[in-house]
């Protein structure tokens, strides 16, 4: 919204906590609805959705392409359920369309695409790119005149392989992008289990230091160490700040959470479940099927 | 000092592969539009990986250092970051070697450039067989990569005298736009003088009965060559240059060889993907029956090399496009 960020306060923490448990519903609803899908890391990067869409980032629910709004990239395009739930949640995107994800037609698909419009900020999903379009627009940004918008770009931390990123990480630290934020959904699963059994990212903070970063790790589920995270990055100068944010997959439902499972399968039994471990209200109030 | 040392002299310092063994100071002619082109609009900005000077762009840097921005060698970013500038409003020259544009950045460019339309101009120097450097620096493949993915417009001027318009008219295109360059000297054909161009249009630079060259690049001087050499030899040959190489104009194709008996392209890059298919494809779903000769790297790896000798041995000079126009005449004339 136009009057973000807001100001920290324990009342707002209890908000977006709350608003965090109703986007876990959602892709739970959402992902039980194809049957299969990107649950596990939805339900993990919940908090930072919440916190970035409902306090952090600047934007115009009426007027989506505001030249002067911050820019957010989710490099982990596949990330969609999450992503589409907040879009909605903030009136970025109309409740019936969310309910039509992954339908054939449908212009909210799996991997987010700009055909959903100006709110996906660049289409992403072949991983490793969101970095690079985001340094890109935070140069740009700093170039305006006035108000400097900032970028966010969200990774998982199994995306650090790629090459790509390494280079947007040079590029960031030697223009000292400090309007350039970076969160690392570090939930250490990739497609072929834990990340650094397949290919060691271990020491994240230090290789990002390394080029130049300002970094902070926190809880990803804990919303005052977010909410206090997202300020000192705006606080930080001189450098593009990364905010490494552990979390769980499937966190928020017990029966999922901890489970690796990159496109999970999510049976009609197991999401009922979930619903019912995050206290969503009964599906028929939503009108959609679990 | 002999003009050799000079020579050797300016190689120790000029850092420029492309300039290296030149014998007279090249002309900056993609540099000197650039820089006019940043006059006219002011959202143009210039990204390089690390070869300001191969690719002319040091006198960007040198007028408009606010608008100028190393990548390092590290061209997947590049394509990423000219994307996220196009996004904001910029129209965005990124500049590398046409091989690194494309091979070693195709997903970047394909993703964030070419399916989202972003103003993103891509000027790749070094076409095809012209330099020392050898193999890993031709880019033999970059037209048919850039070609295959929808919504790129790819673009190789004939001459230095034609890139103020094109680099004008990229500009001006909605999009993303392939620039495929080599810094060469100016061109010594009056039909080449001419500065004119639009995407989608190719021009007839010479009227012929018997057979019809379509060529790009520096293909084009050498098929101008050709031409004077048939016509020696009494045959009526047609010069097309198709600098706009998609969009094609299939128009003029289509025209050009319904009035000739033979069909001959010719470009500096490898037969398969390139103008000559562009010109096959266009010619076959029509129906046309003349045969056709595509002059071009024939599906092979080359080497580094001069220039003269590389055309020579790979079979792309101007007598190698006489062959062809020959061996077409001599196949049609033997069908009928």
């Amino acid at each position: 919204m136009e009057a973000h960020p807001l100001p920290y306060s324990p009342d707002l923490t209890e908000r977006l906590g709350q608003r965090a448990r109703e986007l876990r519903c959602d892709v739970v609803r959402l992902v039980a609805a194809t049957g299969q899908g990107y649950v596990q890391q939805g339900l993990g990067a919940a908090d930072l959705f919440a916190a970035l869409y409902g306090a952090e980032l600047r934007y115009r629910p009426q007027e989506p392409a505001w030249p002067e709004r911050d820019r957010f990239f989710l490099s982990t395009a596949h990330n969609s359920a999450v992503f589409g739930a907040a879009l909605a949640q903030n009136g970025l995107m109309a409740r019936e369309l969310m309910l039509s994800y992954c339908q054939d037609g449908s212009t909210y698909e799996i991997n987010m695409s700009e055909r959903l419009g100006s709110v996906v900020e660049a289409t992403c999903g072949s991983l490793g790119q969101g970095l690079s379009v985001a340094v890109g627009a935070a140069l740009a940004a700093r170039m305006r005149q006035g108000r400097t918008p900032r970028c966010y770009v969200m990774l998982g931390d199994g995306e650090l392989q790629e090459g790509q990123v390494w280079e947007a990480a040079m590029a960031a630290g030697h223009y000292a992008l400090d309007n350039l934020c970076m969160i690392v959904d570090w939930n250490r699963m990739q497609v072929q289990g834990h990340v650094d059994e397949v290919m060691r990212m271990d020491p994240i903070p230090d290789k990002f230091r390394a080029f130049n970063w300002a970094v902070r790790e926190i809880d990803g589920h804990d919303m005052d160490a977010i909410l206090q995270a997202l300020a000192w990055a705006r606080a930080t100068q001189g450098k593009p700040s990364l905010i490494l944010a552990r979390t769980l997959v499937g966190k928020g439902a017990p029966s999922l959470e901890g489970i690796f499972g990159h496109n999970m399968k999510l049976p009609a039994e197991m999401a009922r479940r979930a619903l019912e471990e995050l206290g969503a209200p009964a599906p028929a109030a939503e009108g959609v099927a679990p | 000092m002999t003009v050799q040392e000079r020579i050797a002299a300016d190689d120790l310092k000029v850092g420029d592969f492309i300039a290296r063994g030149a014998a007279e100071a090249l002309p900056r002619a993609y540099g000197e539009a650039l820089l006019a082109a940043a006059g006219r609009h002011p959202e143009l900005v210039c990204l390089c990986a690390d070869l300001t000077l191969s690719t002319e762009t040091d006198l960007f840097q040198e007028r408009y250092p606010e608008r100028f921005f190393h990548a390092g060698i590290a061209e997947a970013n590049m394509m990423g970051m000219a994307a996220g500038m196009a996004r904001s409003g910029h129209i965005a020259f990124a500049h590398t070697f046409s091989v690194f544009a494309t091979r070693r950045a195709y997903d970047q460019v394909a993703m964030q450039v070419a399916y989202p339309r972003t103003a993103v101009k891509i000027a790749g120097f070094l076409p095809g067989l012209t330099t020392l450097l050898g193999v890993s620096h031709q880019a033999i493949d970059d037209v048919a990569l850039m070609r295959a993915l929808p919504n790129m417009a790819i673009v190789e001027p004939a001459t230095a005298e034609q890139i103020p318009a094109i680099v004008e008219a990229a500009c001006l295109r909605d999009g993303p736009v392939y620039l495929r360059m080599r810094r060469a000297a100016r061109a010594h054909r009056p039909e080449l003088a001419r500065a004119e161009f639009a995407f989608g249009k190719g021009r007839v630079l010479r009227e012929g009965r018997d057979a019809v060259i379509f060529a790009c690049g520096l293909m084009v001087a050498s098929a101008l060559d050709a031409a004077d050499a048939l016509a020696a030899q009494g045959v009526d040959v047609a010069v097309v240059d198709l600098a706009s190489i998609k969009p094609l104009d299939t128009e003029l194709v289509r025209a050009m060889a319904a009035r000739c008996r033979v069909v001959v392209t010719a470009e500096n890059h490898s037969i398969v993907g390139g103008l000559g298919s562009a010109v096959a494809e266009c010619l076959a779903e029509e129906g046309g029956a003349a045969p056709l000769r595509r002059v071009g790297v024939r599906d092979v790896f080359a080497e580094g090399g001069s220039t003269p000798y590389l055309m020579k041995k790979y079979g792309l000079d101007a007598e190698a496009i006489a062959a062809a126009v020959r061996d077409g005449l001599a196949a049609g004339r033997g069908a009928a």
